[in-house]
Parts: structure tokens; sequence; C-alpha cells
């Protein structure tokens, strides 16, 4: 699927089916993570989570999709109409755009263009908006607050976000998706950038507003988070996104930092590379999953502090000393 | 404080309800803040959501008909409440119970102490947002409820110490389970040091966080391990030692700095000193009568009054009794430690973060409905 | 010791030989009873603060003849614990302790909006447990169900 020579039926057919494909896939996979997340929970807490609906409670999330289906849309007397029912709306948009440019496989990306990644980080910013969008047509004093919170954590952790990405972009030249992945054949970027890597993780928890940088939503501080005022598959939405969120940045993650595709130093032991992203991203998943459940939340200012005068010196001066190394070899 | 309620005087502050129906809030509690951003102006603590009037009632109860009021009043520390009252009662009345009773209650109280301790640790940490502790500790407790509820019949609000004595007494089984419990309770300090007391980003919430120093505590009343962390070592088991507490050896753990901290090292270890108490007095128990049976049911102490102080598991607590020589009492006060231990947020909440708010108010451990009485 | 020792040769000195009672064997659980006169509260009880003693607990006593508030302050030592009783008449004024104990704001609440004694110099006397529009004292004796009522020589001859 790269650069379509011509505009044959192929290729649209290729096209489309990869779009619907995409879109089961994101849907079952939020689904999963948020049964994932709950057994992960239940686990680590010593109890067993869902375990009535289907076997282990595999079809727990479906019918608690259906629960929320059902219930009522209630939207508060004077939040503003308009925005109040595009946040949710808004939010997940941006998520399903991520999809065409991940790399799945060595032939299985829908679109592999070559500023797939910065596509990635220019639409992840539209998540930040609706959440702000949200958290003030609520109307609601908490729900605002929850949404400003959001707002500049986002900032502040988009920053090294984005310096720690750069160092991989400068080792290979490159925003294409399969290129990053390609270069990491031999060895994966994460022994040549540790601390790129672990800086990008942080701020990958802090970008889609999991522990311990979840203070948007919290549920036990003073303000109740910016989706307080939604109710039924409006807030089902906004909890979706959230899932595939993670997804998303854990599957950036796997590319740019795990290999992508291959399997460790170039053997694949004919396992299929889409076996081998999958399973890496659920990995990092897990990872993520573990933290919410093992750290307690850290405040604001101490979030706002960490990443201004911790994270962001820090990547950029790994990037300075990549860009260095990689002139001076 | 001069206002009924403070009015922002300007633009930039605001007013804000930290409950009464919150997740943190530790029973039905409305904290009024007048914010100034994040920072807290002012803080005002408004109570009374569970007045019951219990103190009216013990007018109007004979003794023992008041007893099961005593565990409702703080129901985490529900049989340190009941044996504070039937030591009260026993000391206006004159009823000496018997060695073996007195061993019996200490054991019992202890285990409700490490209780209550283990619910505060869980809901502590629930506040600042690690949810996991919150289900160790529950699994913990568990035990203790089946121990305790094998031998008096409930769980959480005990009626199990009579005037004289205990209402039933305990057997083997109950030994034996308390020994494995305190056992398996040792074996749990590394995990929870290692997931809680070790955690940089614990330690970053609740170091030099809501400060309550030695003057601060006196000013207001503060008693139990908010004062001990403060450095004060004044604990009614040593200071004043009731029952059979001057026969065992553990010692008072005291902080330093009075931080949000050192509360929650005070009380950690307070609970590794209460498997200590139980060890001994599990060791010392004599055999013999479990209760005094020369006790009438319907007490009648003579003409007078009796203060009675003990340890509950937030402070000291205090029966208060003036009888009147008939079966009714004249009069019960309870003092309870909570109400100085919230009234000191007055003081402390100022000039903090909104964030900080919700540890301080955690790491203080109060219990609402003894407040409200 | 040494810290309620001087607390009460204090008192003594101030109020007369005949106002404090000693117990020495604890049977009541204070140590001594003074008998204070509301004119001399706040001077007694500033004496205590200096002491370094915390006012433990504030109640109200109702009889038929006359309302008492016992206010009992302790030390951090052992058996210092010492009762202040104060006699004064169904609504009737105390002066506040606001100015020397902070935990006074709270307790003369409580104590006011039960018994209906007004606490004189109490920056913000208002309701603390009870509704913000409760206009009955709920403790006194002739509120609700009463067992007894009592002349207070009945009950402490």
């Amino acid at each position: 699927m790269m650069e379509a020579a011509a505009t044959s039926g192929a290729y649209w057919l290729r096209l489309i089916v990869g779009l619907v494909i995409v879109l089961i896939f994101s849907q079952l996979n939020a689904l999963f993570l948020v049964w994932l997340e709950r057994k992960v929970a239940g686990h680590i807490q010593v109890r067993l989570g869902p375990m009535e609906v289907g076997p282990h409670g595999l079809l727990q999330t479906i019918v608690d999709g259906i629960k929320l289906v059902g219930k009522e849309l209630i939207t508060p007397a004077r939040a503003d109409r308009k925005l109040f029912v595009i946040a949710p709306v808004l939010v997940f948009m941006p998520v399903l755009v991520a999809f065409l440019v991940l790399p799945f496989g060595p032939k299985l990306i829908i679109r592999d263009m070559n500023v797939g990644l910065l596509l990635i980080f220019a639409f992840s910013t539209f998540s930040v908006l609706a959440i702000l969008v949200g958290g003030w047509a609520s109307n609601n004093k908490y729900a605002l607050l929850g949404a400003i919170r959001s707002v500049a954590q986002a900032v502040a952790y988009e920053i090294p976000l984005l310096l720690s990405v750069m160092s991989v972009v400068l080792m290979v030249n490159s925003f294409r998706f399969s290129e990053l992945v390609m270069a990491q054949q031999r060895v994966w970027f994460v022994f040549l950038q540790p601390v790129a890597a672990l800086i990008y993780f942080i701020c990958a928890t802090a970008e889609t507003n999991r522990a311990p940088f979840d203070i948007p939503e919290a549920e036990s501080e003073l303000v109740a988070g910016f989706h307080t005022e939604y109710s039924g598959m409006r807030f089902g939405l906004f909890f979706l996104a959230e899932y595939t969120n993670m997804f998303i940045v854990c599957a950036v993650a796997t590319s740019l930092f795990f290999g992508g595709w291959h399997g460790p130093f170039g053997f694949s032991f004919k396992i299929p590379g889409v076996v081998w992203f999958l399973a890496k991203t659920y990995v990092l998943l897990y990872v993520l999953m573990w933290f919410r459940w093992t750290f307690p939340r850290v405040r604001f200012d101490q979030l706002m502090n960490f990443s201004w005068k911790v994270l962001i010196p820090l990547s950029m001066l790994n990037l300075v000393i990549t860009a260095l190394v990689l002139k001076l070899i | 404080m001069a206002e009924q309620f403070p009015q922002p005087a300007q633009q930039q502050l605001y007013s804000l309800n930290l409950g009464p129906q919150h997740p943190s809030t530790h029973g039905v509690l409305r904290v009024l803040l007048t914010l100034d951003g994040e920072y807290i102006l002012e803080a005002d603590p408004i109570i009374g959501y569970g007045h019951r009037g219990h103190e009216k009632m013990g007018e109007n109860r004979t003794y023992l008909q008041f007893m099961p009021n005593a565990s409702r009043m703080d129901y985490l520390s529900g049989l340190l409440y009941n044996h504070g009252f039937c030591l009260a009662v026993e000391k206006l009345a004159g009823i000496e119970p018997p060695e073996r009773a007195k061993y019996i209650r200490v054991i019992c109280a202890e285990l409700n102490r490490i209780s209550s301790h283990l619910l505060w640790f869980g809901t502590f940490l629930m506040d600042l947002g690690a949810f996991t502790p919150f289900l160790y500790c529950f699994d913990d407790r568990e035990n203790i409820l089946d121990i305790l509820d094998r031998v008096s019949g409930s769980r959480l609000t005990y009626s199990y110490c009579r005037f004289g004595g205990v209402a039933r007494d305990v057997d083997d089984v109950f030994i034996e389970q308390t020994r494995a419990f305190i056992k398996r309770l040792r074996s749990r300090w590394p995990d929870y040091h290692n997931l809680v007391t070790k955690n940089v980003i614990f330690i970053h919430r609740v170091r030099d966080v809501g400060i309550i120093d030695k003057d601060l505590a006196r000013r207001f009343g503060v008693t139990g391990p908010n004062l001990r962390a403060a450095g004060v070592a004044f604990d009614m088991r040593k200071v004043e030692p009731y029952e059979v507490y001057d026969r065992f050896d553990f010692e008072i753990p005291t902080g330093s700095k009075g931080d949000a901290l050192d509360r929650y090292r005070v009380r950690l270890e307070e609970m590794e000193q209460s498997c200590r108490i139980i060890e001994q007095a599990l060791d010392q128990m004599p055999d013999g009568p479990y209760r005094q049976e020369r006790v009438r049911l319907k007490v009648k102490p003579p003409r007078g009054e009796v203060y009675f102080a003990f340890e509950s598991a937030r402070g000291q607590t205090a029966y208060y009794l003036v009888s009147d020589g008939s079966p009714y009492p004249y009069r019960v006060h309870v003092r309870v430690p909570s109400f100085g231990n919230l009234q000191c947020l007055t003081e402390v909440l100022k000039e903090t973060l909104v964030a900080d708010a919700i540890a301080i108010l955690g790491s203080i451990d109060i219990v609402v409905p003894e407040i409200d009485r | 010791m040494a810290a309620k020792d001087d607390a009460l040769r204090r008192i003594q000195e101030l109020l007369g030989p005949g106002a404090i009672k000693a117990d020495p064997e604890f049977r009541t659980g204070v140590s001594h009873i003074v008998a204070c006169p509301k004119e001399s509260l706040v001077a007694v009880m500033e004496i205590f603060n200096a002491c370094g003693f915390y006012l433990e607990s504030l109640t109200g006593l109702d009889f038929q003849d006359t309302l008492e508030l016992v206010y009992h302050v302790n030390t951090y030592e052992p058996r210092a614990r010492t009762a202040v009783r104060v006699l004064c008449p169904h609504d009737g004024e105390v002066p506040s302790l606001t100015g020397v104990f902070a935990s006074a704001f709270w307790q003369e609440r409580e104590a006011w909006e039960f018994y209906g004694v007004r606490f004189s110099g109490h920056p913000d006397l208002r309701h603390l447990l009870l509704p913000d529009d409760a206009d009955f004292y709920p403790l006194r004796k002739d509120f609700g169900t009463v067992h007894a009522y009592r002349k207070r020589e009945e009950v402490y001859g």
C-alpha cells in the first residue's frame, strides 16, 4: 500500500477494506481493553474482576456498552448545547485518524505517509481541545477546573514527548513509519535511546490522562473531572476514546522503540509481523495498566514541575547529544 | 472568621464546597473553602449532618440500654468505645471485673484498634489515588472482623463488653485465630512498606504537608496519633493506665515534624505495637470467670460523677457520667477526639493547595459521626 | 506534676483557699476541682494556658435551680486533669474563652446551642451540630423526653 501509482480499482478496494477493518479493530480493541483493565485491576487487588458474563467475564464490556446506550442522555439546563454534544465526537475523531498510519505489519499500513508520525501527534492535540470544549460546555465549576488542568497537563507533557520522539527521527531521518520500523531490524531503539524511550512512556501516560497523572478525571479529588455532566453513550465515547488513545500511544512506542513488527534481533521465528506488533503493544498496555493500580496520584503542581523542570531539559539534552553523536559518526 | 459565611471580597476569590456528598470525606462532612485560585484562604468545616442526639438518649436510657449507642458514635472503634463505657460505669459503680475479663477486653480492644488503623490506611491512600492498598487492608481487616464476629456476634458495632466483664467467654479457637492473624499481619508489613512507604510519589504528596505542631495541637485539643506525630508522647494507655495496660511492654511511637508523613508512620507503628500488646496479653491471660456475677442488669451507681478517659483509635476519648442515684444517668457527655482534630483544620488548611486539602483531611483520620454524636 | 502544681498554686492565689478541692485518689477522674465564679473564669483559664494545659472538654449540666458548666483541662502529665466548675443562671452569660484556647470556638458553640448559655465575646456564636434555624435547646431538661429534673444538691449534695 505504498505510494499508489495508479488510481486502480484494486487500490480503492484495499483502501476501503483497510478502513473497515481498522474501524472494527479499533472498536473491538477498545472493548477488549476495558475488560483487560478490569481483570488486571482485579488481580492486582487480590480479587477476580468480572466473572459472570461470558467465560471469565469476556462479554462484560459488550453488556455494559448496551447498558450505556440505553441510558438517558441528560444535558445540563444551562449548558452550551451544541458544544456539549460535539465534544465527545470531537474527542473520538482524532484517535481513529491515527489508525491510518500505524505500521501493523510490513505490508499492513493503510497509508504510509511520509509525515505519518507527525500526523498522529498533530491530531492528538484535537482531543485536548475536545476535553476543554466538554468541560466548558458543561457549565459546571468542577468540570471546568478538570478541563483546565487537563489542558495544562497536555500542553506541558506534549513538549518532552515530541522532543524524545525527535531524537529517534533524527537517527532515521524520516517521519515515515515504515522507515522508522525498518531501521530497527537489528537493534531496537530502546537500547540505543533508553532515555528517550523512558521520557516518551512517561509523557504518553500523562497525555492519555492515566494514573499517576489522572487528575483531570480523578474521582476522589475535589474536582470530579471534565466528564462529570456526561451520561450514557456520551460518557461512553469519552471512555472508549481514552482506551483507544492508550492503544495508539503504545503502538507508537512499539514502532519507535521496540522494533514494530520485527522479532528480537531480526529473528521472527516464522511468526507474522502483525502478531509481534500487537503482542508488544499489549505488553506496553499492560504496563500502563499496572501503573494505574500501583501508584498514587501526583499532585498537580508537582506534575507541572516535573514536566517543565525535569523532563523538558532532559529530553532537550538527549536531543542535543543524539545530534552530536550522529554528526561525529 | 467574623461573618456567617465568608463572602469573596474581590472577583478572584470564590467559595467552593468540599462535600457533603463526596467520595473523600469520611462521614458526612462539608468544608466551605474560600479559594484564591488553587490556594485556600479560609476553611470552615460544617458538621451536624449526622447528629442523632446520643447525649439526650443517654439521659433517657439505663446504663445497659445506652451501651449499643456507644459503638455507633465511632463505628470504626466500636469495641474501644464499648470498652471505655463499661470501664466508666464500673468506675462509677465500683464494680471490679475478674482478671480474665480484663485480658479479653484488652485483646479485643487492640484488635479493634488495628482494624480501625487498617481502614484508615486504605481510605487515606484511596484519597491520594492509589486504589490497591485499600483492598489489601480490607483483606487483612476481614480476618479481624471474622475473629471478633465469632466471639461477639457483631462485625462492626460491638456490645461485647458488659459491666463486670464480657458477654461470652473466649475459647482456644479464638486464641489460635488471633495468633495466626498477628503472624499474618506481620508478614504484610514488607508489602505495605514496599508498595506505599517507599513510593516516591506518595512521599512527595505527604511530606511537609499539613503540619500540626505541638503548639497548634495544644491550642485545639488535638490528641491521638496527630499529637504524637508532633512529638508529644501522650497516650492514655501509658499516662493513665487502665485495665491491665500497665503490665505490658510496649512503646509509644512519635514523630518529629507533625506532617502527614509523620502521622502515617505513627499509625503504622501503632499497629505493630498493638500486635505486641496482643501477644503479651495472650501469653498472660489467666483462666477463671469471664464476668462478675453479682452485677445487676439495671446498674444503680451511687450519686456522683466520673470522667473516664481512654485511648481510642483516633485519640483521647472520655465519658463524663453524672449519676443521681437512679438507674438512668443524669448526664452522659462524650469527649471525642475528632472534635479537636477536625477543628484544627480551620488553621492548618489556610495557605495550602486544594489538592493538599484532601491529603490533609485523610491524614488526620476523623470519623464525623463521633463529632456529630 | 510541675505544671499542674504551678497552675494550682497561682489559682489559689487568685481565688482564695476554699476554691480548690483535691481528690488524690483520682476517684472521679480529676485530681482537683476548682469552683470558679464567672468573672474569674478567663483569668483562671489564662493561668492554665500559660502552664501548658489544653481544654479537654466543656460540658453543660442542667439543674432546676442553676446551670453548670464543667471545663476539664488537662496537660500531658499523668493525673493532671482539673475540673473547673462555673455556675450560671439559665439564659445567663458566661465570658468566652476564645481568646485563650482555640478549641473553645467550637466547644462554646456546642454548649450554647444545647443549653442556651451565651458566651460573651465569642466572635461567631452560631449553630454547630443543630440545623441553622433551630430555636430550641435540646439538652435542657424541659425539652423532649426527660427522665428526671433535679436540683443541684440532689446530685452533688
